[in-house]
């Protein structure tokens, strides 16, 4: 960008903080004229931990990334509570709801993703609101709302059984409500693991307390409670819709900009507008609109450094999706499902009974995808490998999957060293018949220390004098 | 028999030299609180060297016909290094020349080679090894608490906490005596956590051990204290009356997830969990920073992160609790605080500081104004030598740089290119070999002097023979290079002499040693700086009431997790880091020389599955490649290191040839600790 331009970012979430983040390294922020424009009235935060707010394992207050106070000492305009009601890339402005005109010389699409409505009869009331019991799950708000819920509920449903439903499953469960899950489809976590990893996860959750419905469509909402297409109705005192989001796309479609699921950009992260960006949840590089922090905070990275010239692309992420949930150990490593299907060798161990179930999908020698569940030992070692695409012989996937080998305890060769400080050998400690005689004659012990348990068990082992 | 202290690190053991006829004995000296009688290996050796066939005896001096180096009088070798650095200053001017010393030299010869270089010389090129030792961790204990005391506390206070982290530190092999008390804090019922990418032994001695991939120490550390902020443990009565900054900390490290931190470091998120719980309940709190935190392109960020976890549970200044920093090098300390240092004048004063000039050129009598301004860091000051930029002669002291400098081809192709490289040392080190003229000097025990340990104790090293004929005393070979170069200033040889000149120019100064006499500590348990008077009893513990800052407040400093230079790729896929074996100590010059210690030459640990997949066994000669290097050495099979790391001590010539020198910005600390490798059988 050149000195003295108008970038102006339309949202305020993770993907925006990031790329206001880059913008202040490069120096971007200092030399041009930067503006974001959030519709929420909160100061930037971490949407990533609102499960564990629901939870009651992180604070609301410890959510905050960045105070306003911050925006302004980097020479950033953030205004809070500013929606943007259209977008016109021939004239390179856009309107806000109040009428005002904010023209821009670059625009910055970051404007996250909506939470889909499921198709339930009697969530929306006649007037457009959700009914009084059904809570959505995607912003600050939703969880202070759920959260003021709470105290006069007993019994919750959760409407999907994904990530972000078995987080806020748990959440609740932690919080003491009897909780009940509800999944479409034949398993949970259907878009990121397969059947038997899916069945792992449901004993766990049962395990937990929860009851598990999968297969089942809830239909309607009712003053008897949520009806399943089962026929059977589940009292509850609340809904909880987690049944996935969907970019946020309506400025950049109405705008005539390339929209397939979300807004579609180029390795620049640029729109069909050469003049328009998009970052995070509502773009769409390839065929990925991924949904998670990573690939935005990458994409937010990538823009900044092209946007200060540096001649950065983006060309893909890694994803690694990892579950915040109490109780629950889950790892999914790029798309396991797919990466089967398109011919990677899978490596897995599936312990019902342990309640674990681990798959490597590998090609080439290099783990391309991987699924854990029950079991995360070693986790930071395998999505090392997967981030970094590490070449692995051909013992090694399997050799990642089985617990470390405990070797049992063997009897200490002479020629062992006992005491490192002093340079004394097993044998040496078998030849003194006293703790004493061995600090005498060989100064084992009297450095650091650390060999006297097994000086004194060498000793005690020593074959008894036969008279 | 003379009571001292152990030529090597940091901890300074005391120990009692006995002479049995011609031979020179280590006897236990129970009574010296820091160690309590107890010795390493190498403690228990250090008279090897004396009367080694390898001591240098006579000055060296290169034949320009033959290229080879004959013996000279020392006349003739200080006539010609003086007259030879006059000329190469008369054409190119005073920087032309620079000084290198060492953290391992005495408090009396740290000062003297700084006033050396800016008043004999006047050049502002002056630095040393200790900038690729603790710099980092001086860069950060300046920043939050205003002053850079290794530990703020006597190293006994380990004992007493609740909860000790060390982060990068192998004590137990590097300094073992310390390690006694990781063992009595946990029969006290202590919990010792060690954060190291290899079990150590001083891991095999923790209750708990992280092995986060290399370089990735400050990322745990902002995960912990997201931990520790959502846990409602942060003590914010504490931090609202001792500290300023926190709230930029804590926005920071709201970006700091567990899983996220679990996909930087590779510490699982449950790990991080269980610790960031202790953290948040015991009482008391202490966190020990080392090498394997500090030597990197962000060590001096890494240290900050630790402090701040510190400081947010209300620890630093208060009893038994806190954080601190391991020093290595035997006089770390000491050599750091009076003018080795490119920055730096004696007692810790900051070079660019008017006042701080003043009060030094007045005891050396000089004019402030001749005094020159800061100079370059060591890497920056060698990897200049012999281009128009650079210096183009330099005196080397208490330093191998041949074996102990990051990328070490590029650095002793800049040795090479010198007009004039001096070396003062004990033996023909590598870098000795390299040189024009070779000063033989005295060493521990043939000399006195003052070293400061880690704990800031000045302690008294105490001769305890005469010198071989033919040697002199570093002060001496100052000295006489100084009366040659005609220095407006007089340089002392007698080691308590020069020690109350640098008590004078210290004093008023953060490291004030002005109290101290060598007479006051002989034979005792050393006298802890800040000393500024013959009644003060010195100062053990530090920042109770107040921090060193004009305010008085530590400082929270908001920093964020960028790491390594270098990042594995495939080329090189996996990540070296370097360290030290017990038997051996730094560049090895000493220590490779005594008999009685193992030389084993370097080795390369491999995982048991790297090993596979490389089809190498256990003893196998592996080569270890780099961007800049390669090393072949056998290879050592353990699971006690990450799979995707390998370690190479760095006691012998090569495994500094693989290093990466990418420098921190603050502390200007090379990239020691990782770098990007390959491993071929």
């Amino acid at each position: 960008m050149s000195s003295g331009e108008r970038l102006v970012v339309v949202g305020s979430g993770m993907a925006t903080t990031r790329l206001v983040e880059q913008l202040v390294a490069h120096g971007v922020a200092r030399r041009s004229r930067v503006t974001v424009l959030g519709d929420e009235p909160h100061a930037p935060y971490n949407r990533i931990l609102l499960s564990a707010v629901l939870e009651g394992t992180h604070p609301e207050q410890a959510l905050t990334l960045r105070d306003p106070g911050w925006y302004a000492g980097a020479g950033v305009a953030l205004r809070l509570g500013t929606r943007v009601l259209s977008l016109d890339t021939a004239r390179r402005d856009v309107m806000l709801v109040d009428g005002e005109v904010v023209p821009y010389d670059r625009l910055v699409l970051a404007t996250g993703a909506l939470p889909t409505l499921p198709p339930i009869r009697g969530l929306v009331r006649p007037d457009g609101r959700l009914h009084p019991r059904v809570h959505a799950f995607r912003g600050l708000d939703d969880c202070r709302r759920l959260l003021a819920a709470l105290p006069g509920a007993r019994r919750a449903v959760v409407v999907g059984g994904g990530l972000l439903g078995l987080q806020v499953t748990r959440a609740l469960a932690v919080r003491g409500l009897e909780t009940e899950l509800v999944e479409g489809g034949e398993h949970l976590l259907r878009s990121q693991v397969g059947a038997p990893a899916g069945a792992v996860l449901a004993r766990a959750l049962r395990r937990l307390g929860t009851t598990v419905y999968t297969g089942t469509r809830a239909t309607r909402l009712t003053d008897e409670g949520l009806r399943l297409d089962t026929g059977y109705t589940l009292e509850t005192d609340l809904v909880v819709l987690t049944a996935g989001g969907r970019p946020s796309t309506a400025l950049a479609r109405a705008a005539g900009l390339e929209v397939r699921r979300g807004v579609v950009v180029d390795e620049h992260l640029r729109t069909s507008d050469p003049h328009v960006h998009a970052v995070g949840d509502c773009a769409q590089h390839g065929e990925v609109a991924s949904g998670l922090v990573p690939p935005a905070w990458e994409q937010a990275e990538a823009l900044a450094a092209h946007l200060a010239g540096t001649g950065a692309t983006y060309t893909g992420s890694r994803s690694v999706a990892r579950l915040r949930a109490t109780g629950l150990d889950v790892a999914v490593l790029g798309d396991p499902e797919r990466a089967a299907g398109e011919g990677g060798e899978v490596v897995e161990v599936t312990n019902p009974v342990a309640g674990t179930h681990r798959r490597l999908v590998v090609r080439d020698g290099v783990v391309v995808a991987a699924a854990f569940v029950g079991d995360l030992t070693r986790i930071g070692l395998v999505t090392q490998y997967f981030d970094r695409s590490v070449r692995l012989a051909a013992h090694e996937p399997g050799a990642l999957l089985v617990g470390e080998r405990t070797a049992p305890p063997a009897r200490l060769a002479d020629t062992t060293e006992i005491c490192a400080c002093a340079g004394v050998s097993a044998g040496a400690v078998r030849g003194c018949s006293s703790l004493e005689e061995v600090r005498a004659t060989t100064r084992a012990t009297t450095g650091c220390g650390g060999c006297a348990p097994a000086v004194r068990e060498l000793l005690a082992s020593r074959p008894a004098l036969t008279p | 028999m003379t009571d001292t202290h152990c030529p090597y690190c940091s901890l300074q053991c005391g120990m009692r030299l006995v002479r049995r006829g011609r031979d020179l004995e280590v006897e236990a000296r129970p009574d010296f609180e820091v160690n309590e009688g107890a010795l390493c290996r190498k403690g228990w050796t250090a008279t090897g060297l004396r009367g080694h066939r390898e001591r240098l005896t006579s000055p060296l001096v290169r034949d320009r016909a033959t290229g080879e180096l004959r013996t000279a009088s020392w006349e003739e070798a200080l006539d010609l290094v003086a007259s030879r650095m006059t000329a190469v200053q008369e054409e190119h001017g005073r920087d032309a020349v620079a000084v290198f010393g060492g953290g391992g030299l005495t408090n009396e010869k740290a000062y003297a080679l700084g006033k050396f270089a800016r008043v004999a010389l006047g050049t502002s090129q002056v630095d040393y090894n200790g900038r690729w030792c603790m710099s980092s961790a001086a860069s950060a204990a300046n920043q939050a608490l205003g002053l850079d005391r290794g530990l703020p506390f006597p190293l006994a206070d380990v004992e007493q906490t609740d909860l000790l982290v060390l982060v990068g530190s192998n004590l137990a092999e590097t300094m073992p005596p310390a390690a006694r008390h990781l063992d009595r804090l946990r029969a006290r019922g202590g919990h010792v956590v060690v954060v190291d990418p290899r079990r150590t032994a001083t891991a095999e001695r923790a209750d708990t051990v992280l092995q986060p991939v290399p370089g990735t120490d400050l990322a745990l550390a902002l995960g912990l204290l997201h931990l520790v902020v959502a846990a409602g443990a942060v003590d914010e009565e504490y931090l609202a009356a001792r500290t300023t900054g926190f709230e930029a900390v804590r926005r920071e490290v709201a970006a700091w997830w567990p899983e996220r931190v679990e996909r930087v470091t590779g510490v699982a998120a449950e790990e991080l969990r269980a610790l960031a719980g202790r953290l948040a309940t015991a009482p008391r709190v202490m966190v020990l920073t080392a090498r394997g935190a500090e030597q990197h392109s962000q060590g001096t960020a890494t240290v900050l992160a630790w402090i701040n976890l510190a400081l947010a549970l209300g620890m630093p200044g208060t009893a038994h609790a806190g954080w601190g920093c391991l020093t290595g090098q035997g006089n770390g300390q000491g050599g750091r605080e009076h003018g080795q240092k490119a920055d730096q004048l004696p007692g810790y004063r900051m070079i660019d500081d008017p006042s701080a000039r003043a009060h030094v050129a007045a005891v050396w009598g000089v004019d402030p104004d001749d005094l020159p301004g800061p100079g370059r860091s060591a890497f920056e000051l060698l990897e200049r030598l012999g281009t128009d930029d650079g210096s183009r002669a330099l005196l080397v002291m208490g330093s191998n740089i041949v074996v102990s400098a990051p990328d070490a081809t590029r650095i002793t192709a800049r040795l090479e290119a010198l007009d004039l490289l001096v070396v003062a040392d004990v033996v023909m080190s590598e870098t000795a070999a390299l040189a024009d003229v070779v000063l033989p000097v005295t060493q521990w025990a043939e000399e006195t002097g003052t070293m400061t340990n880690l704990e800031g104790r000045v302690l008294l090293r105490e001769q305890a023979v005469a010198p071989p004929p033919g040697v002199r005393s570093d002060l001496e070979v100052l000295a006489g290079l100084a009366a040659r170069l005609g220095s407006p200033s007089h340089f002392a040889t007698d080691p308590a002499e020069v020690f109350a000149e640098l008590g004078r120019a210290s004093a008023g100064g953060r490291a004030d040693y002005a109290g101290i006499t060598h007479e006051r500590i002989r034979g005792g348990q050393g006298v802890f700086w800040p000393c500024p008077s013959r009644e003060h009893p010195g100062t053990p513990r530090m920042f109770a009431e107040e921090f060193a800052t004009p305010d008085g407040r530590a400082r929270c400093v908001a920093v964020t997790h960028r790491g390594a230079a270098e990042q594995p790729c495939a080329d090189y896929p996996l990540h070296l880091t370097t360290g030290r074996v017990l038997a051996q100590y730094q560049s090895g010059a000493q220590t490779r020389r005594i008999r009685d210690l193992p030389d084993t030459g370097p080795f390369v640990e491999l995982h048991p599955m790297l090993a596979t997949r490389l089809g190498a066994h256990d003893g196998d000669r592996v080569v270890v490649a780099t961007r800049r290097g390669e090393l072949e050495a056998p290879a050592r099979i353990t699971d006690a290191i990450r799979p995707d790391t390998v370690f190479v001590p760095f006691h012998w010539v090569g495994a500094n040839r693989l290093t990466n020198a990418a420098l921190d910005p603050d502390s200007r600390m090379p990239e020691f600790k990782v770098c990007a490798a390959a491993v071929r059988t």
